[in-house]
């Protein structure tokens, strides 16, 4: 957060970027850059208009982000909730931890494939995707806030009398917030990326399967105007989950600085 | 393996805003102090299902059945030189991506006005899913091993360059005065001081970059189906071998523990070296 | 190859500044820090720099030391204009924990400035030679971030002195340590100056230290800063914590420097 104000509006950077897509213009029609499928900025902007026009790309951002926030709000739930389970009951982690992490270092593109046999070409298979590939990051971040709690905020629990659950209320999970937060955020992104492989593997819909086919039509200036779309609409997922954290959790937050 | 979309530097430290280059040197996240009696419900559970599966299950394959559908990859000789495929793709790319991330962060950390004129691109390459790339390279360069090393090495060198970047940026002005009033050479100063004060930085981001690195790997194949471990978790899925599905996922696992452990292994060798100073 | 201070005639004079002007740059846009500073520093001498705190002392330093460029007048070390880092001329810094290698044992640390201009045996010597100066032989093969801020400190020390240089410039070492470890390091580094007759500028915003070790404390003033006062401290050698600092001498001077850092002025 502080970065970011302090960043204001970076002219320079704003500047750089602009220069870099007018080298590449330049470099193509000069002739310098010849790959036979990599399109000038100019058509890829009219790709843009034209994908936006016949209303294709809002119908396939709509399906990709769709099933990747459904899919990460399950693993919210999911997540959340087994992450402070782990972290309030030192048994519980004793016996299950290690099942975890087991699970966890599996590479999460290699479930694709099981997914699409279990759940065939649906949109259901993505979901389950991206709820599976979201939950180990916001797992593992809810557990390590609850473990981080700091031993003289405990000791404030047991001074002020504070019973077990309101001790996880009022303390433990307030003190977790910046941690779980940074979970959901790295979770949001995951999920979008599984939901994107999803379509690419499984699914035939969404923006996933829509940047195949661009390329199997040799298309490019549209691949690259959904590429664009990608990486913008990450953006503004992160954006607008922060936004929304800074304003419920306004004390939180600030108190852990840019930690989230 | 937490992410797949390059995440940023507060995914290598959970909780606390590690302040870069430094810190306490020797983070664990827990792998030394997971009990490993913690491994009885997932033993439980592959347990279970070998008892309770069908073997002819086209969904739930009980563990016996992954190992029985898997041999035939191996002796008709194509499941260990995808293994090799698989692990130099990610070698290679790991390699190019940890030098050119290290270079270019230490150039761009080191220089205030490059560092803002870069940011804003480099933040939105970052963000950028590695896997929206793979069509795209693959129009591009064309089916070959030159394409998956390049989007294999573009969302490793990340972690890398941004860790390196900070590091750079926030080294203490007297570690580089240090050199200057001793009289060492421009070339003493980089390979005396520079270097190994970044080399705790590149390993940190060489830990979140090799996970990536082996999924965005795998990745590439099972997409284009380019040989590999991946190309042939692909063709098993696209045939409904689910048991080998399951039994080529297991040997993924196993090379993304093998990555893991390597890394581990080299922070040790590092930390021992270097001490586990301030930096 | 840096030339040892004796080896030189003590008729040329360590530094000469002549109407000396730094300006800094910083978010605020320019910033005049020093302006107009007429400064000799003989050979052998041990001159302190004292002044309020953002008065520039540390930037004088560094310009001494080629570490800063300066926008005006003249700076010659020995008789050359001082453009980068004089060979013969070693800056201590007060942030010894960031200007010691981690990755490097304390000898290799002492060894960083010679060991690639001298042969091994001889960069041996001389780093054993530099340690022991400081009282650290014991600990030739620790790690720095293993020592108390006072060993550290006094690597850094011998990392300096293993360079022989003719020149030793010191921004407020000291500054961090409590004052037992103070102590201890003023009477070592007294000790190494008279042993070896190295020149040394020292800054310090502490007014007793300043008076205790030098031959002569500068006070600079004004904002940008000038020489306010420089003042010869003629009290014999060597000194002692408990005697020098009894001594009506003693006393008379360090009343004169407090007078002139602006106590009891009502002013700054």
């Amino acid at each position: 957060m502080r970065e970011l104000m302090a960043r204001r509006v970076n002219l320079l950077g704003a500047a750089t970027i602009a220069a870099a897509l007018l080298l590449w213009e330049a470099a193509i029609h000069v002739g310098l850059l010849t790959f036979t499928y990599l399109p000038p900025p100019s058509d890829i902007a009219n790709g843009f208009s034209e994908l936006l026009s016949t209303g294709e790309l809002q119908e396939n951002l709509w399906h990709t982000l769709s099933a990747a926030v459904s899919g990460w709000l399950m693993a919210a739930v999911i997540g959340v909730s087994a992450g402070a389970l782990l972290g309030l009951f030192r048994p519980l982690w004793r016996y299950s931890m290690a099942s975890v992490e087991a699970l966890r270092a599996l590479p999460v593109v290699a479930f694709v494939p099981i997914a699409v046999l279990l759940y065939g070409f649906t949109k259901e298979m993505e979901i389950v995707v991206a709820c599976y590939a979201a939950v180990w990051p916001i797992l593992l971040n809810t557990f390590a806030g609850m473990r981080g709690l700091d031993t003289r905020l405990r000791e404030v629990g047991h001074v002020l009398g504070l019973g077990r659950a309101a001790a996880f209320w009022k303390l433990q999970l307030p003190a977790a917030t910046p941690a779980i937060m940074v979970g959901l955020r790295l979770g949001l992104s995951i999920s979008v990326v599984l939901t994107l492989v999803a379509e690419m593997v499984g699914n035939p819909a969404g923006l996933g399967f829509a940047l195949v086919q661009a390329g199997q039509a040799l298309q490019p200036e549209q691949m690259f105007a959904y590429v664009v779309v990608i990486g913008v609409s990450g953006i503004v997922l992160n954006t607008v989950l922060m936004a929304i954290a800074r304003g419920v959790f306004r004390g939180q937050m600030a108190a852990a600085g840019d930690a989230a | 393996m937490s992410a797949m979309a390059t995440p940023d530097k507060t995914s290598t430290a959970a909780t606390a805003p590690a302040t870069p280059g430094r810190g306490p040197g020797r983070r664990r996240n827990g792998h030394s102090g997971t009990p490993v009696r913690g491994l009885l419900p997932l033993i439980a559970l592959l347990g279970l299902w070998q008892l309770a599966g069908s073997p002819d299950s086209p969904y739930y394959p009980p563990p016996s059945e992954w190992f029985a559908a898997t041999r035939p990859l191996v002796e008709n000789g194509t499941l260990l030189p995808a293994l090799g495929w698989s692990a130099l793709t990610f070698l290679l790319g790991l390699i190019i991506a940890t030098f050119l991330g290290a270079s270019l962060g230490i150039l761009v950390g080191a220089s205030r006005v490059a560092d803002r004129a870069l940011g804003p691109g480099l933040e939105f390459l970052r963000v950028l899913p590695a896997a929206s790339l793979v069509p795209v390279a693959a129009l591009i360069l064309g089916y070959t091993m030159e394409m998956k090393l390049a989007i294999v090495v573009l969302p490793a060198t990340w972690p890398i360059l941004l860790t390196c970047r900070s590091a750079r940026r926030s080294l203490s002005p007297v570690l580089l005065d240090v050199p200057r009033t001793l009289g060492l050479s421009r070339k003493e100063r980089l390979t005396k001081v520079v270097l190994p004060a970044m080399t705790r930085p590149v390993l940190l981001g060489i830990r979140v970059s090799a996970p990536l690195a082996l999924i965005i790997a795998l990745l590439v194949e099972i997409v284009t189906r380019i040989n590999g471990l991946g190309a042939l978790l692909g063709a098993a899925q696209a045939n409904f071998e689910s048991a080998q599905v399951y039994g080529l996922l297991l040997i993924a696992g196993v090379l993304g523990y093998a990555v893991n452990w390597l890394v581990t292994l080299l922070e040790d060798v590092v930390s021992a070296r270097m001490g586990t100073a301030t930096g | 190859m840096p030339v040892h201070a004796d080896q030189k005639s003590a008729a040329v004079p360590s530094f000469t500044c002549e109407n000396l002007q730094v300006t800094l740059v910083g978010a605020a846009g320019a910033n005049v820090i020093l302006d107009g500073i007429d400064l000799t520093v003989a050979r052998g001498e041990f001159v302190s720099v004292l002044g309020p705190s953002g008065s520039g002392k540390t930037t004088l330093l560094r310009v001494l030391g080629g570490l800063q460029e300066k926008s005006g007048g003249t700076v010659r070390s020995a008789d050359a204009p001082v453009e980068g880092p004089p060979a013969d001329v070693v800056t201590v810094f007060q942030d010894y924990s960031h200007s010691l290698l981690p990755w490097r044992s304390v000898r290799r640390n002492v060894a960083l400035g010679i060991e690639s201009k001298l042969t091994k045996p001889e960069c041996a010597e001389r780093v054993a030679e530099a340690l022991t100066m400081v009282g650290l032989q014991e600990s030739a093969d620790e790690y720095p971030w293993r020592l108390s801020g006072g060993m550290q400190q006094r690597v850094q020390i011998a990392r300096a002195l293993a360079m022989r240089p003719s020149v030793l410039l010191m921004d407020e070492p000291f500054g961090a340590l409590d004052a037992m470890t103070k102590a201890s390091l003023q009477d070592q580094l007294q000790r190494v100056q008279e042993l070896t007759g190295t020149t040394v500028v020292f800054v310090t915003h502490d007014i007793e230290e300043a008076v205790y070790l030098s031959h002569r404390v500068l006070v600079l003033e004004g904002r940008p800063a000038h020489v306010g006062l420089d003042l010869a401290i003629g009290l014999p050698s060597p000194r002692d914590q408990i005697t020098t600092k009894e001594s009506p001498e003693y006393l008379a001077l360090r009343h004169r420097v407090y007078e002139a850092m602006g106590h009891g002025k009502r002013h700054a």
